[in-house]
C-alpha cells in the first residue's frame, strides 16, 4: 500500500504533463466556459429592468453567483475523465494498469488532480479577466465572498463530481457506448444542480427536493457556501448531504469496478 | 466537373448509408432522442423559472420566449441531425491523417466532411420541437399567414447556415491545435447567445452578435416573423450576415486544409 501511494506522486506528474501538452485545448476550454457568464449577464440585465430583486437577488449578487460557478467549475469539474475511463475500459487498454500495484480509484483520482491542476493554469488568466471586464460593467460582490465556508464545500464538490463520474464511466463494463447516458447526467447537473440558475429561485417544493439528489451539492453548494448566502446551520447540513453523496458514490465505484473487472475480458497485449 | 446536381446525389447517398449505419444501435438512437429531449425540457424549465418573477422580459413575453427557444431547439437539432456529425469529426481525422481519404475523392472536401455523418435522433427533438412552438402560438391566439410560414423556413435555414459557418470555423482550428475538442464546448457555449431576445443585447455585444457572428438573428428574425409579422430589413440583414459567416469560414476551412499535413506519408 505505502508503495502504491508512493507511486501516486509519479501518475499526477505524468498526468499533468499529458494534459499541458494540449494546453491550447485548455485554454480555449476555459476561454469558452466564460461565455455562458457573458451570457448571464446580458439576459438577467433585461429581467431586472425596473426591478431592483428576483427573488432574494440583486442583479450583483446573481452575477456574482455565475461569476462563482466558472471557479467552482475549474476547481471540481472533471474534463473528459469520463471519457478516457471508459476507452480504457472498451479497448483493453486496463490491462497495463491491472498489472500495476496501484488500486486504479487512487490511479484516476491522481490524473483527475493533475487535470484540476491544469486546467486551472489555463483558466487563471481568462477567469480573472472575464471578472475584471464584468466586475467594471456590474459592482460584483467579490469582496464579501465566503472562502472559510466555501473552500470545505469546494473540495466536497470535487470529490462528488469525481466519484460520480467514476461510478458512470465504470458502466463502460456493460455498455458499448456510455456518451448518452453521460449527457443525460450532464443535462441533469445542469438543471438540478444550479447551473442554469441559482436553485434558490426554484418554488419551495422543488427547492426541497433539489437539495435531496446529489447534484445541488455538485455547483449550487459549493457557490452559494463561496457567496455566503446560505445560513450556518443549513451550510453544515449541506457539507454533510455532500461527503455523504460522495461517499455513497465512492462506495458504489467499488463495488461496479469489482463486478465490472468479473466481466472484463483481457485481449491483446 | 462537379455540378450542385451530383453533389445532391452524392449527399442523398451517403444520407442513405448513415441512416442504416445509425439504425442499427436502435437503442442508441433513442438515448440520444431523450438526452436531447432533457436539454430542451431544461430550457423551458428556465424560462419557466424566470417567468415565475416576471411578466416579460426584453418585451417578449412567456409564450413568446417559449416560441423563441423552440425555433432555436428546432434549428439546432435540424443541424445536428445533418450537418453537425460530419463537422465534429474533422479533428479527429485531421489528427490520425484519415483526411487523406477525403481529399482523394473527386468531390469538395469541404462538402465530403460535412456530409459524411447523420443522427436521426435529433430530427425526433427537432418535431417536439415544432410541436411546442405551435402549442405556444396558439395560447398567444396566433396564426401564422402562408408569407410568413414561407419567410419562416427560409429564415430557418439562414439559421441553419448560420449553425453551420459557426461550427466549421471553430472545427477548422484544428489545423492548428492538434487536439481541437474543445471548439465543441465552444460552439454549445457560444450559441447560447442565440436564445436571447435580440432586444436584450446592447452595446458591442449587440453589433457582434448581429454583424459579425449573426447569433442574435437565428432564432430571433424567425420567431418575430410568426409572432409579428413579415420584418423585410431584418430578414435581408439576416440574410446578408449570415451568407458572410458561411463564405467566411469556408475560406477558414480552406486556409487550414493548406496547412494539413497527411500523417500516413
Amino acid at each position: 500500500m505505502t508503495a502504491s501511494l508512493a507511486a501516486l506522486p509519479t501518475v499526477f506528474s505524468i498526468g499533468l504533463q499529458r494534459q499541458l501538452a494540449y494546453r491550447w485545448n485548455y485554454l480555449l476550454r476555459a476561454l469558452f466556459s466564460a461565455m455562458p457568464l457573458l451570457v448571464s449577464w446580458v439576459f438577467w440585465k433585461a429581467v431586472f429592468q425596473g426591478k431592483e430583486t428576483v427573488g432574494s437577488y440583486t442583479l450583483a449578487g446573481l452575477l456574482t453567483y455565475y461569476a462563482v460557478l466558472l471557479v467552482v467549475e475549474a476547481v471540481s469539474s472533471p474534463a473528459d475523465d469520463d471519457f478516457q475511463i471508459s476507452r480504457e475500459i472498451r479497448e483493453g487498454m486496463l490491462n497495463s494498469i491491472l498489472l500495476r500495484p496501484l488500486p486504479y480509484g487512487l490511479y484516476r483520482g491522481a490524473l483527475f488532480l493533475a487535470g484540476r491542476c491544469a486546467y486551472l493554469t489555463a483558466a487563471v488568466l481568462p477567469v480573472a479577466l472575464c471578472f475584471f471586464l464584468l466586475s467594471r460593467a456590474v459592482p460584483l460582490e467579490l469582496h464579501s465572498l465566503d472562502w472559510i465556508h466555501g473552500i470545505p464545500a469546494l473540495i466536497g464538490s470535487a470529490l462528488l463530481q469525481f466519484s460520480l463520474t467514476l461510478c458512470l464511466s465504470l458502466v463502460s463494463f456493460w455498455l458499448l457506448d456510455i456518451s448518452a447516458l453521460i449527457f443525460l447526467v450532464y443535462s441533469l447537473e445542469f438543471l438540478a444542480g444550479g447551473h442554469v440558475f441559482p436553485l434558490d429561485l426554484l418554488p419551495a417544493p422543488l427547492f426541497t427536493a433539489a437539495r435531496i439528489l446529489p447534484f445541488a451539492y455538485e455547483y449550487w453548494f459549493p457557490a452559494a457556501s463561496l457567496c455566503g448566502t446560505i445560513p450556518r446551520d443549513a451550510w453544515r447540513a449541506g457539507l454533510g448531504m455532500q461527503f455523504g453523496w460522495a461517499g455513497f458514490f465512492l462506495l458504489l465505484a467499488a463495488f461496479l469496478w469489482k463486478a465490472g473487472l468479473r466481466k472484463y475480458t483481457a485481449a491483446g497485449g | 466537373m462537379v455540378t450542385p446536381f451530383h453533389l445532391l446525389r452524392l449527399w442523398l447517398i451517403q444520407l442513405r448509408y448513415a441512416a442504416s449505419r445509425e439504425l442499427a444501435f436502435r437503442a442508441n438512437f433513442f438515448a440520444w432522442v431523450v438526452v436531447e429531449l432533457a436539454w430542451f425540457v431544461l430550457q423551458l424549465a428556465f424560462v419557466g423559472v424566470v417567468y415565475q418573477h416576471v411578466e416579460s422580459v426584453a418585451g417578449w413575453s412567456r409564450q413568446e420566449m417559449i416560441v423563441l427557444v423552440a425555433t432555436n431547439q428546432l434549428i439546432q437539432q435540424i443541424f445536428t441531425a445533418f450537418l453537425m456529425p460530419g463537422l465534429v469529426k474533422l479533428p479527429e481525422l485531421v489528427r490520425e491523417g484519415k483526411l487523406d481519404f477525403v481529399l482523394l475523392k473527386p468531390a469538395p472536401s469541404q462538402f465530403l466532411v460535412s456530409t459524411s455523418h447523420l443522427e436521426i435522433g435529433p430530427l425526433a427533438n427537432a418535431a417536439i420541437a415544432a410541436v411546442v412552438g405551435i402549442l405556444a402560438l396558439h395560447d398567444l391566439h396566433i396564426t401564422p399567414t402562408l408569407p410568413s410560414l414561407l419567410a419562416y423556413l427560409l429564415l430557418v435555414l439562414a439559421g441553419l447556415l448560420t449553425h453551420y459557418a459557426l461550427l466549421l470555423g471553430l472545427v477548422s482550428l484544428t489545423f492548428w491545435i492538434i487536439q481541437a475538442e474543445s471548439v465543441l464546448l465552444g460552439y454549445y457555449s457560444i450559441f447560447q447567445v442565440a436564445r436571447l431576445p435580440r432586444e436584450a443585447a446592447t452595446g458591442w455585444f449587440r453589433i457582434l452578435f448581429t454583424l459579425v457572428l449573426p447569433l442574435l438573428l437565428v432564432a430571433n428574425i424567425p420567431a418575430a416573423t410568426l409572432i409579428r409579422g413579415l420584418q423585410p430589413s431584418s430578414m435581408l440583414l439576416f440574410l446578408v450576415t449570415c451568407l458572410s459567416a458561411a463564405l467566411g469560414s469556408s475560406f477558414f476551412f480552406h486556409l487550414g486544409l493548406r496547412r494539413y499535413q497527411s500523417a500516413s506519408s
